[in-house]
């Protein structure tokens, strides 16, 4: 694998016209997968209503009964519901941001044709990025419906949740693109989902809190979205603490803003060397 | 060259080159494409036509030299050159989720066009690419013709001044070919500069005012179609299958000045002249003994293969 010059185009010299998107021109993108999604939704949302309820049968409703004081002072079930509706949004958004991307850029050849147009990479990977956190969102409204209809979320605050759940999508969706835009193997997908996305659904405290684990496990766990958006989402849905949400809200904004430069310079050196 | 670029060329290139890694893919060329004229890249695979062509169209970068498309340099003015050109290209890439119709109107949104004026403007190129009853169709049920049809049309829908084409007929049957022909012939008489990369020689002769013959990155000739075939094969095409037994060196050195020039390769000889049934008739048929003789008018194929040789390119 060589990029010249530097890896992925990161080496190179970038103008701020080559990075700020369009919004014209990446909500035209957004629309194109907006479009495709319409077409296929119905199939494709059952297996997320599905996914909580055996999620919360297992271990809410399973392990749960063994947990007799539940967790902190919630009920086991009521701990771990608001979780899934973050890790509903990363799963979702993992998924959109590497084989639909992939397949979008190197099967259909979709982009070669989108770039020949006034659209650009950073309008391309915006659009791309705003489409796979909208479908996040959706994702994790609707395991929200799930577990609010079954009676898990006590806090009526919950009904803020979804634009967290967006600003999550967007920051689980840049990391994403970004290792897609890099690799140049469909393989490498396993690496990413068995090193990446699996331990952090296991290890960012939807299951389990931190404070009986040894300090640097918290610490690690601060260092992936998905345990800031489990905390602000758990909170939203159990009584909110207003300053804490603060502080992970601006840890994903930062994060997200932070970061996009690397798919769309990896982008750009890819498909417009 | 021309050393005074005129203004209103549709491209300049002033020593464009381009290389992947180590690979020189285009080295330092110069051409100029006046306005409303359809003008040919031909060259073996390799020779830098599609690299030349994805820097016109933005999806290659220009390494070195100077690119000016319609007026407007390809290193600063990507977006805006890309707003004004239209782009087929080699590999088809609709997006096969999506209907016909829906890829015009998308393809529309791209370029900015609202929905006012882009469903009018879908409707009259389905009409122009003869698939108007296959609006609804999905891409997967369209025939290959039918596709590339569809590919000029998208290609058109923002009205562009410039076309590129990269091998735009392809693999298609004999049919569908004189479809897309008869689409670009309609498409210069209403003054849009076409530019088109081709293997068909039938097809350069018959779409091209002007031609540009590349190999390895450079440019190898350039003029009109009929002009180079005069100029690099001659009038006419004497081809001999050679028997076993004839010795080509001693059959050419006979002729003296008689041919113009000569190809040879695997005991096949082709001689260049004025008049190759003369030229048939003054050999002398028992020192050099042939399977077989064809007489026939020089084409571009000629001009082509003695340009760019007869080995394969892989």
């Amino acid at each position: 694998m060589v990029f010249e010059p530097g890896f992925a185009g990161l080496g190179t010299k970038v103008q701020a016209r080559d990075l700020v998107p369009s919004p014209r021109h990446a909500a035209a993108v957004w629309r194109r997968n907006a479009l495709v999604f319409s077409k296929l939704w119905k199939g494709a949302l059952l297996p997320t209503f599905l996914d909580p309820f055996f999620y919360l049968l297992a271990l809410g409703f399973g392990l749960g009964t063994y947990i007799a004081h539940g967790i902190n002072g919630i009920p086991y079930k009521e701990f771990v519901a608001p979780g899934l509706i973050a890790s509903a949004a990363m799963w979702s958004a993992a998924f959109e941001t590497t084989y639909n991307v992939y397949f979008r850029m190197n099967e259909l050849r979709l982009y070669d044709n989108v770039l020949s147009t006034p659209v650009e990479p950073q309008d391309l990977v915006a659009g791309d990025i705003a489409w796979s956190a909208t479908r996040a969102t959706v994702y994790g409204i609707v395991v929200l419906i799930v577990v609010a209809s079954v009676g898990l979320v006590s806090s009526p605050w919950a009904i803020a949740i979804p634009p967290f759940v967006l600003l999550g999508g967007l920051c689980f969706s840049v990391i994403g693109y970004t290792f897609t835009a890099l690799i140049p193997k469909i393989d490498l997908y396993s690496y990413f989902f068995t090193l990446g996305i699996t331990p952090m659904f296991l290890f960012s405290g939807i299951f389990f809190p931190f404070n009986q684990l040894p300090g640097w496990v918290e610490v690690v766990a601060w260092l992936t979205p998905l345990y800031h958006l489990v905390e602000i989402t758990r909170g939203l849905a159990t009584g909110p603490d207003g300053v804490q949400i603060l502080i992970h809200t601006a840890w994903l904004a930062v994060v997200a803003a932070a970061l996009f430069v690397i798919p769309v310079r990896a982008l750009r050196a890819k498909l417009v060397p | 060259m021309t050393a005074v670029v005129s203004r209103d060329a549709a491209v300049v290139a002033r020593g464009l080159s381009k290389s992947y890694g180590n690979r020189l893919a285009v080295d330092g060329i110069d051409f100029e494409v006046p306005p409303g004229i359809c003008f040919g890249f031909l060259g073996p695979n390799g020779a830098g036509k599609t690299t030349m062509m994805k820097m016109i169209y933005g999806l290659a970068t220009v390494g070195g030299g100077e690119l000016l498309v319609l007026g407007m340099d390809a290193v600063r003015e990507r977006r805006r050159i890309k707003s004004r050109i239209g782009v087929v290209p080699q590999e088809t890439n609709l997006d096969n989720d999506l209907t016909v119709w829906e890829n015009l109107i998308l393809q529309a949104k791209y370029f900015g066009i609202g929905s006012e004026e882009a469903s009018p403007r879908a409707d009259e190129l389905l009409r122009f690419a003869l698939i108007r009853d296959r609006a609804d169709d999905r891409i997967q049920a369209l025939s290959g013709g039918m596709k590339r049809r569809l590919l000029i049309a998208r290609s058109l829908i923002n009205d562009p001044e410039l076309i590129v084409l990269d091998e735009p007929t392809t693999g298609l049957d004999p049919q569908a070919r004189l479809a897309v022909w008869r689409a670009l012939e309609r498409l210069r008489r209403r003054g849009v500069t076409l530019l088109l990369t081709t293997h068909y020689m039938e097809e350069a002769a018959r779409l091209c005012d002007r031609l540009l013959i590349m190999d390895e990155g450079r440019i190898v000739t350039e003029g009109r179609p009929a002009d180079l075939v005069r100029e690099h094969a001659g009038r006419e095409a004497l081809e001999l299958d050679l028997a076993d037994d004839c010795d080509p060196q001693a059959l050419l050195a006979s002729l003296g000045e008689r041919a113009d020039g000569h190809e040879l390769h695997d005991g096949a000889l082709t001689l260049y002249a004025e008049d190759a049934e003369e030229l048939l008739r003054s050999l002398d048929h028992d020192r050099f003994p042939t399977e077989a003789a064809i007489v026939r008018r020089a084409t571009l194929e000629d001009v082509f293969l003695r340009l760019t040789g007869r080995s394969l390119r892989e």
